[in-house]
């Protein structure tokens, strides 16, 4: 896309935006249209040569900054922002299947009622771009009443299955969602274990969101897991052959140690035993542990349950 | 003038206009714009016309008759963005889903998603939600997000636009890179990665590509507004992408049946979806599924441990056999090491 073009379509909200919220401040403006004050100046200069013929005092959009506010005082018709484009509302439109089905009818209601706002000569072309993009992510049912517990920032509890163990209770201050590589994350405050975690939704049973409010910490973020650095004393050198190195040269990069065979070498965090052999079976035959003994031990084992010997 | 401050007055003036505006006052209005040849003014307002056209703008031109003369007009009640009296729930999903996408740094269509997000949010005031979702998507490792985030923005151009594109493309399967060129049919997301499909003109036939693996991408420029290529009606993304390892279309449908017992029985239908399940006694499910990568398919097996069984057909009892062996021979213990069971 043009820059003239995203100028444009930034501009158009400008001038609404500000009619609707007179007195708003620069920094506030600048980032509701997520560009910098600098340039969120320039343009509201621009703006004041903007008019319509005859061009006579009145033609002209009168928009200022008074003590760091953001006034206008004639918008020249410009007091609601143009309609979705059939791009905007398709891209829209994709980026919420990422939450189905977890969603449910609020997605669907959603989906109806922004089809409505397009213009009635874009519909036929918002569907047909609609359907150019398929990110239909197959989201845990359990993401929609943990993004509601974010949002009203309320205590959440659940049974968690830690590799290996029964379901024990937790109760949890829930921070953030998070998804990689297609697996999702919640990062939270447990107070069972005193200290922050990285829960796996496909392990919580009996989630249940309480009426127990909470204040959450201002910069939450969580970290995405990486089992090549994390700071685990127990690594795990895993030997791959020349067929799967160039996946797992593309997954790790420089964490992968190339071999002279052609194969490549990966040292992993080693303190989930299932972890490590349920990913080292996925590579079928591809993967070898070389060490320590007791991990090559665990695969074995691993494999003789798998085909029931 | 500068070309946006003009086409924002053209706005301003389309807008106030309650009679038809006809080309020869356009020019009167814009003398220093819209003057010179006839020719070069006319194509000047025909690129202005355009970009008000793709900015959503509803511009006609009216024929006038013994009433109204011949002009251009605008219909101010398709301008405005009417509300969509979203309720809370529904503006949630929309900005939790959107602002992910946002964050994520790769998704199709940014600069869309994010006019789009502003807009929804236009008569929400204060009560918009601060979603705290985030994905890490379409990367095959850290540090490639701007590269894959720019492919998509481009793609995301050419598939709307129906315009070609030439790609330079390294698979994992083979040493070296490819050039193509390829009408982009869509793109899908799956499990954290950007698949595109389309008609590959090198190969003659549709195929998919890993975005992340794209290395070089060009969109054809030529005749902007005019399409290359049409996608046929009866394409269906989902039926290129696999979802799972053992839907690759590597080899001809094989039907195969699964036995799961303990907790893999009752998580049957996630880990298969899709698959025939039939319980056959207490605690114990039977999965049946069409598959088309054997070897995807036994590796996620062997991976599920003791509580999934290959039960048949033979062929894939056997290649799961010959794979168990071949992990054991690999993993029997070294002389001289002390292993702990």
């Amino acid at each position: 896309m043009s820059n003239v073009h995203e100028r444009l379509r930034r501009l158009l909200f400008l001038v609404p935006y500000v009619s609707k919220h007179p007195g708003v401040t620069v920094d506030a403006l600048a980032k509701a249209l997520n560009i910098s004050r600098e340039d969120l100046l320039e343009e509201l200069d621009l703006l004041t040569c903007v008019g319509r013929p005859p061009f006579n005092p009145d033609d002209y959009i009168d928009i200022y900054v008074d003590n760091d506010r953001v006034y206008v005082d004639l918008d020249q018709r410009l007091f609601a922002p143009p309609r979705l484009t059939a791009g905007e509302a398709a891209a829209l439109a994709a980026a919420a299947e990422l939450l189905r089905p977890a969603t449910g009818d609020a997605l669907q209601s959603a989906l109806t009622k922004l089809e409505g706002i397009i213009p009635p000569a874009a519909r036929e072309r918002f569907r047909d771009m609609y359907r150019k993009i398929d990110a239909s992510a197959d989201a845990p049912p359990a993401l929609g009443p943990l993004t509601r517990a974010i949002l009203e920032r309320l205590e959440v509890t659940f049974g968690y299955a830690s590799p290996g163990r029964a379901p024990e209770p937790r109760r949890v201050r829930p921070y953030e969602l998070l998804s990689h590589r297609g697996q999702w994350y919640l990062q939270g405050f447990c107070h069972t274990r005193q200290d922050a975690r990285l829960f796996r939704l496909d392990r919580m049973e009996d989630l249940a969101v309480t009426t127990t409010a909470f204040q959450p910490p201002p910069d939450a973020r969580a970290d995405v897991p990486n089992p090549a650095r994390s700071a685990s004393e127990a690594s795990v050198r895993v030997r791959f052959t020349p067929t799967a190195a160039p996946y797992v040269k593309e997954r790790f990069g420089q964490d992968a140690r190339p071999l002279a065979d052609g194969g490549v070498e990966v040292r992993v965090a080693g303190d989930s035993e299932r972890w490590l052999t349920q990913w080292v079976l996925s590579f079928g035959g591809e993967a070898e542990v070389l060490e320590p003994a007791s991990a090559r031990a665990a695969v074995a084992r691993a494999v003789h349950a798998s085909i029931g010997s | 003038m500068d070309r946006t401050e003009r086409i924002l007055d053209l706005v301003a003036l389309l807008l106030d206009a309650r009679e038809p505006i006809s080309w020869a006052e356009l020019r009167e209005h814009f003398p220093a714009d819209y003057g010179g040849s006839d020719d070069a003014a006319e194509r000047k307002f025909e690129r202005d016309k355009a970009e008000l056209v793709e900015l959503g703008f509803p511009l006609s031109y009216v024929q006038g008759d013994d009433e109204r003369r011949d002009g251009y007009l605008v219909d101010r009640n398709v301008y405005y963005l009417p509300e969509a009296d979203l309720t809370k729930e529904e503006l949630a999903v929309l900005y939790a889903a959107g602002s992910a996408a946002l964050a994520s740094g790769a998704f199709p269509g940014r600069d869309d998603l994010a006019h789009a997000l502003r807009k929804i949010g236009f008569f929400a005031g204060e009560s918009l939600p601060t979603p705290r979702v985030r994905m890490e998507l379409g990367t095959g490792q850290e540090g490639q997000e701007k590269e894959v985030s720019a492919r998509l923005e481009q793609l995301w151009d050419a598939c709307s636009a129906h315009k070609w594109v030439q790609i330079t493309y390294g698979s994992p399967r083979k040493d070296g890179v490819t050039e193509r060129r390829v009408d982009p049919y869509g793109l899908a997301l799956r499990r954290g990665v950007w698949t595109l499909v389309g008609y590959c003109h090198l190969r003659q036939g549709l195929r998919t590509f890993h975005v992340h693996r794209i290395r070089e991408l060009k969109v054809n420029t030529a005749r902007p507004r005019t399409p290359d290529f049409e996608v046929p009606a009866d394409f269906s993304l989902d039926a290129h992408v696999a979802y799972f390892p053992w839907q690759y279309r590597f080899h001809e449908p094989m039907e195969v049946t699964l036995q799961l017992t303990g907790p893999q029985a009752s998580r049957a239908g996630s880990l298969f979806p899709g698959a025939a399940l039939e319980p056959v006694g207490e605690g114990v499910v039977r999965a049946r599924f069409p598959v088309t990568f054997l070897d995807g398919l036994a590796r996620f097996v062997l991976s599920l441990g003791a509580d999934c069984r290959m039960e048949g057909p033979p062929e894939a009892r056997e290649r799961l056999e010959r794979m168990a062996a071949n992990i054991l021979a690999k993993h029997a213990p070294v002389e001289g090491q002390r292993v702990s069971a």
